[in-house]
């Protein structure tokens, strides 16, 4: 994928990346975990090509993995893995290329932020490094199940659907999932 | 955006790469083409059926203008869903969206080459437009079944695509519909054809254009930037 890759380097790469794929689907986790972290800098790469803002390089690029997850059955291993990569990945650009337009239709530059504390700072570095240390043993005291919750829906930020589809878990059993989780780390933190 | 870091996205991917289930690969768009007409025809065979076959339908089908725009129909119904089910799979050939155009064309052309005839023959007269508003909910009876169906299977597929899946899906069950018509409504007017049953096609295919993006939709799509 890369432009000034030689073609023999680049089909021994698309070989490697289809037997992993093919793999995968098959339900072998080393297999997709050698696919995922090689694939990685290339859709890294070319998210940063064609996107300007660097800030929202990282968001497309979890976009696009989110996808390739959701979407790995539709990879058919008789063809090349590359133009099914790039197609996902062009996709998702031009997904987040739309909705940033949307969005900034409706939304006004301001060149002051207004104040909303009238301290300089409203936490000392001492107090962050306090809060870390207090959510990293509330997590200790989670299973695992609740700990991978957690760490997808409130620390990575995705959405019920996503951690769902992430974790092959149903929606609602995210949600109960992430209520218990929160309760078992509000008593622990009291 | 959230502004995620490299770190987020490694730690993603450890997420992921954690939970390969196995899944059941897509069937190639050919099959699965062979699957839908199957199907679909045998339902609007049942329809045609049920309304009861034209009386002049022998007739009929020893004119090859009538059979050209049959079988056309019908080449534009099933290549229409197999471009449909490729516009779901990453990574295939742009042109294979474009495969219904020819049968399309050569469906157009005999009806524009009946009106033509219709001219030379009858003059003004012949190329009158009167009502026919029933031919709109026939196509759209005929072409429900395959419709559902259709709109099933290309969920299956990758939303990399969503307005030209619907739009091919929404064209191969309407022409069906409109191919299963002919055999059952007795209007043989190049021109009334031409409008009443194309223009149902063309807006069937409209409205199954504009429900793509709604209808075919990244799962994380939920995600708020």
């Amino acid at each position: 994928m890369t432009q000034h890759e030689p073609q023999s380097s680049r089909a021994a790469r698309d070989e490697l990346w289809r037997d992993w794929m093919r793999a995968a689907q098959d339900g072998d986790n080393s297999a997709y975990t050698r696919l995922l972290a090689d694939i990685l800098p290339v859709v890294r790469a070319m998210v940063r090509r064609k996107w300007r803002n660097a800030n929202d390089v990282e968001d497309i690029v979890q976009d696009v993995l989110l996808s390739i997850h959701v979407v790995r059955h539709t990879y058919d291993p008789g063809r090349p893995f590359g133009p099914w990569l790039s197609t996902i990945t062009a996709r998702r650009i031009a997904d987040a290329a739309r909705r940033t337009s949307a969005r900034s239709a409706n939304e006004t530059t301001v060149e002051i932020m207004p104040e909303t504390s009238l301290q300089d700072e409203t936490k000392s570095d001492q107090d962050v490094l306090d809060d870390h240390g207090e959510i990293q043993r509330a997590l200790a005291g989670l299973s695992a199940t609740q700990r991978q919750a957690i760490k997808l829906m409130k620390i990575q930020g995705l959405s019920l659907e996503e951690a769902s589809a992430v974790t092959g878990k149903s929606v609602s059993a995210l949600k109960v999932t992430v209520h218990r989780a929160m309760k078992v780390m509000r008593r622990i933190l009291e | 955006m959230n502004g995620s870091t490299e770190r987020d996205t490694d730690a993603l991917v450890g997420a992921l790469a954690g939970c390969a289930a196995p899944v059941r690969r897509l069937r190639s768009p050919h099959l699965r083409m062979a699957i839908w007409f199957m199907i679909s025809v045998m339902f609007a065979a049942l329809v045609v059926a049920a309304m009861g076959l034209r009386p002049d339908i022998g007739l009929r089908l020893q004119e090859p203008q009538f059979v050209v725009e049959v079988v056309a129909a019908l080449m534009t119904s099933m290549l229409a869903a197999g471009a449909a089910f490729c516009a779901g799979c990453p990574g295939r050939p742009l042109w294979e969206r474009f495969a219904p155009l020819p049968a399309l064309g050569v469906w157009l052309a005999s009806l524009g080459t009946g009106c033509w005839a219709a001219w030379i023959s009858t003059g003004p007269e012949g190329l009158r437009i009167t009502p026919d508003l029933m031919c709109f909910p026939y196509i759209v009876l005929v072409g429900s079944v395959p419709a559902v169906l259709i709109l099933a299977m290309i969920r299956r597929g990758a939303p990399i695509a969503p307005i030209t899946a619907t739009m091919l899906a929404a064209l191969a069950a309407a022409s069906l519909g409109a191919a299963a018509l002919r055999l059952f409504h007795q209007q043989d007017a190049s021109l009334m054809v031409l409008t009443w049953h194309v223009g149902s096609v063309a807006i069937l295919t409209g409205i199954g254009a504009l429900i793509g993006r709604s209808f075919l939709r990244w799962p994380q799509n939920a995600k708020t930037y």
